[in-house]
């Protein structure tokens, strides 16, 4: 599962003289070696604002030592709302920033322990998140009995 | 005020039998301080490349090295994101808790920029 990332940044008038025009590319692995990551999760939700969620696995439930747990995590946001709609994004209960209507985001996440989630809350209303999870094997829980 | 442009594809052609690739696009005005393009060499000590002083900020990372890897900490112990050899992220940032960089082994080169919006 050889997954690409590219970006690219650009601007004409953030520095006067000298275009802005920054590009990067990766291919995505586990981590500390060279094997391609072996799943992928994605999808579009709604969420309303006020409540914590967390998105995506904790460390526990993914297979492998902490060396092979190596996320990559893309979100943006969908909402078409003003400024007043945004998702605060963090890492367990450190608020890192703010996702508004149309901003998007891409890390490597470094799931080390399960004190290290991905934690969502939408602020303003209903928030529409698009999101794409490229990580190791996850270990389903087992069924209630 | 000026614009930025940021755009991130990702791609692939067999992580499903969906073929993926796409792009994302924004625009954002940025209006306070920018750290335009910079690279700095790290050590295993910490090195904090993103002081508190910044407001909303958007911000780009990537580890120019070649086989070591460089942590990233946003509040200091709270382990963030592992960068690995040629690996990026652009994030946006509230500002209100440092980002601390330094490497895994030896001293590889952190590339990065900080755009106040």
């Amino acid at each position: 599962m050889a997954t690409t990332a590219q970006i690219s940044i650009t601007s004409a008038d953030l520095m006067p003289g000298s275009a802005l025009n920054i590009t990067a590319s990766t291919t995505l692995t586990k981590a500390g070696v060279t094997a391609d990551l072996d799943q992928k999760e994605s999808g579009v939700i709604k969420l309303v604002s006020g409540t914590e969620y967390r998105l995506g696995p904790l460390a526990t439930e993914m297979a492998g030592d902490a060396h092979d747990i190596a996320s990559y995590l893309y979100v943006h946001n969908k909402t078409t709302e003003d400024a007043t709609y945004y998702v605060d994004w963090g890492i367990h209960e450190t608020m890192i920033g703010r996702l508004y209507a149309g901003d998007w985001m891409f890390i490597p996440w470094n799931a080390s322990d399960d004190g290290a989630e991905i934690e969502i809350e939408p602020q303003g209303g209903t928030n529409i998140i698009e999101y794409c999870l490229f990580n190791s094997d996850v270990i389903l829980p087992s069924a209630a009995a | 005020m000026a614009t930025l442009i940021p755009t991130l594809t990702l791609s692939s052609t067999d992580a499903t039998t969906d073929l993926l690739n796409f792009s994302i696009t924004d625009s954002l005005n940025i209006t306070q301080d920018v750290v335009g393009p910079s690279k700095v060499k790290l050590t295993t000590s910490d090195l904090e490349i993103g002081p508190t002083s910044y407001g909303k900020s958007y911000v780009y990372l990537k580890n120019t090295d070649d086989t070591i890897a460089i942590n990233i900490e946003i509040t200091d112990g709270n382990s963030t994101m592992q960068l690995a050899a040629g690996e990026f992220a652009f994030f946006p940032w509230t500002g209100a808790a440092g980002i601390v960089a330094f490497s895994a082994s030896g001293t590889p080169y952190l590339e990065y920029a900080i755009f106040e919006a």
